[in-house]
């Protein structure tokens, strides 16, 4: 039988789980609701964010530098790739850009998971400069203890994903809604050429909400590890429950992909409980192909 | 007139010269290294590879339906002649057939629905890479039928008799099967393109609305293809995993068998007749390469290669090598016109 108390910690865990797609979900709708690009290399940035903070922790660092140097790091590497990589698919049109970006940030997956199992010893050339291999999985666990709250056993983890989460949340409607970068941003969301006649740049627009979007990423992977194991290979695992999230949520909707990332959250864990982790993986997979059927214009 | 001879002339020339050039260079291939099962493995990888791709540039490459569940659609071939030769008895080479007709009743069916409801290639690809997952999940998951991730040994396409019979290895046998029907595959490709089909696959890349105004029923040749090729990769599917010898989930992932064959594909050539087959030796070269010297860089070097390829190298190296010719003559003039 189960008790109240259960049904409410999995609430909690389901929330969590759900803020945590969220999370990743907005990621992909604002890169792809300003250029068409699809981020298939969005879970790979959370996953980096985890490791770099845990290669900080090991040197001796707190969870405070820790965290800030691995959202440093990502935010960097996001940027790099902006510039490096996604400027041939902003140049070209219509499908053919969709095409490209899919191409071009699954092949930058494939190549990072890759990367980061091996790692890169520099060494020999760059002083101590070593990335090291990460095979393995790691969490961040604070050993937060749980909270017994009559008679359901909450994680501590769980609620620090939901608070800070829904603050990381919060500041980013903030910056669209309120701050001139933030308007400049839905300008180009809604219509690009406006944007262009008031002297937006959409080119530097799409650099900062990219960035943005994988430092969000990189946040929601270091709450994530707080409370869970991941390893390079949870990176693919991630961007498919974010890619999820995005289409029922609508794609270009900002709203509908926290209501389905925190919905879908809500959703697997209760499934994962009652009939099975595959199960509940298969339920989520068929919740997008529903959605892909029901509403496929979101997507062209 | 004889029905080879009909054939021949139907055919563009060069295309079936190409062809059976192809195939005598495959056939010869494994001569040299007669008896060493490893490279006699890698000879039959690369051809399997190659047949995967010759679907994909079907059903991509002809009609732009970018699937993204290969992985998903083998694994119905590979487990589905196992499991129902298990539960029947029957001879997997009867099951094959009813599991690469089950895969191609699937692509059958999200091909009509895309077609139907004029889905965007971006909008298929999502939608078959979601299907993908559900696919691997369930291979994974759903232990008491597949086995789930511990897999089980893989010896049902086996050709023991005829391996005794001639003296050679089984896997040999594999090879030249598997190189029988990647060259009758290769044929039905240029018989496609060159048939009435070509002609309604090309009006369709084109300009779909203007291919349905003039007569082609759209629906009908994206179907066909799809078809098509679903039963290619369900059939291919399971000498895939007869060759490795041991089915596995994972051996059908998204990255694993649809990431490869992308970059074969690309490598090789969209749209053109040899590329398949050039692209998976360039590829599983690589690969072997990689194995041999360089373990763990595989994965990493293939994402640089995928990206590397999308960017700067869409063509692929059967037109690269095409235009080779005139490129040089055009440099050649060029640098006799700086001379004068």
């Amino acid at each position: 039988m189960v008790t109240v108390g259960t049904m409410a910690a999995l609430a909690i865990d389901g929330l969590a789980f759900g803020v945590f797609l969220a999370l990743l979900g907005v990621g992909i709708t604002l890169v792809f609701g300003l250029g068409e690009v699809l981020n298939l290399a969005i879970g790979t940035f959370t996953v980096m964010a985890v490791l770099v903070a845990t290669w900080v922790a090991r040197a001796g660092q707190g969870i405070v530098v820790s965290a800030l140097a691995a959202v440093l790091v990502v935010g960097a590497v996001g940027l790099a790739v902006d510039r490096l990589l996604l400027s041939p698919s902003y140049r070209s049109e219509g499908e053919q850009r969709i095409l490209l970006g899919i191409f071009t940030t699954l092949g930058l997956t494939v190549f990072l998971d890759g990367f980061l199992i091996n790692g890169l010893d520099l060494s020999r050339f760059a002083g101590a400069l070593v990335i090291p291999a990460s095979p393995g999985s790691y969490n961040l666990s604070q050993n937060l203890s749980a909270i017994t709250l009559g008679g359901a056993v909450i994680q501590g983890s769980s609620l620090v994903v939901i608070a800070v989460g829904a603050v990381i949340l919060a500041v980013l409607f903030l910056f669209l809604r309120r701050t001139f970068l933030g308007k400049a941003t839905r300008t180009v969301f809604q219509d690009e050429r406006g944007a262009h006649l008031v002297g937006v740049r959409p080119r530097r627009i799409r650099t900062l909400i990219f960035v943005l979007s994988v430092t969000v990423a990189g946040l929601a992977g270091l709450l994530w590890a707080l409370g869970h194991n991941v390893s390079v290979s949870s990176g693919f695992q991630f961007t498919t429950f974010a890619l999820i999230v995005s289409i029922v949520g609508g794609v270009r909707s900002l709203s509908g992909a926290i209501v389905a990332g925190v919905l879908l959250g809500l959703v697997n864990t209760y499934a994962n409980f009652f009939v099975g982790s595959y199960v509940a993986t298969v339920i989520l997979f068929g919740a997008a192909i529903v959605f892909l059927l029901a509403k496929p214009e979101a997507l062209s | 007139m004889s029905p080879l001879a009909e054939v021949r002339n139907v055919l563009p020339r060069t295309a079936v010269r190409n062809v059976a050039a192809v195939a005598v260079v495959l056939a010869i291939a494994p001569l040299p290294v007669l008896g060493s099962s490893y490279y006699e493995g890698v000879l039959a990888h690369m051809v399997i590879v190659g047949m995967f791709a010759v679907a994909l540039n079907i059903v991509f490459g002809q009609t732009d339906q970018l699937f993204l569940f290969m992985g998903g659609l083998a694994g119905i071939g590979g487990y589905g002649t196992a499991l129902l030769t298990n539960w029947t008895g029957v001879t997997p080479w009867l099951t094959l057939l009813v599991a690469s007709v089950f895969a191609a009743l699937v692509g059958l069916l999200v091909s009509w629905i895309s077609a139907r409801r004029n889905f965007t290639v971006v909008l298929i690809s999502i939608l078959t890479l979601n299907l993908q997952l559900v696919f691997v999940e369930f291979y994974g998951g759903a232990r008491n039928i597949t086995g789930g991730s511990t897999g089980f040994p893989y010896s049902y396409l086996t050709f023991e008799s005829v391996a005794e019979t001639l003296g050679v290895s089984d896997e040999v046998i594999l090879y030249y099967f598997a190189l029988l029907i990647l060259v009758a595959l290769l044929y039905l490709y240029v018989w496609l393109v060159n048939s009435r089909f070509g002609v309604a696959f090309h009006a369709i890349r084109e300009d779909e609305l203007a291919a349905a105004s003039i007569g082609v029923d759209v629906v009908r040749y994206k179907v066909i293809a799809g078809t098509l090729a679903a039963f290619v990769f369900g059939f291919v599917g399971a000498f895939y995993a007869q060759e490795a010898g041991y089915i596995l989930p994972s051996a059908f992932s998204f990255l694993t068998v649809d990431v490869l064959i992308l970059i074969v594909l690309i490598v090789g050539g969209l749209r053109t007749t040899l590329g398949p087959v050039v692209g998976a030796v360039i590829v599983v070269a690589i690969e072997e390469a990689l194995a041999t010297y360089l373990t763990q860089w595989r994965t990493a070097m293939f994402g640089a290669l995928l990206i590397f390829l999308f960017l700067y190298f869409r063509s692929g190296v059967v037109p690269f090598v095409g235009d080779l010719p005139r490129t040089v003559g055009a440099a050649a003039e060029r640098a006799r016109a700086l001379l004068e």
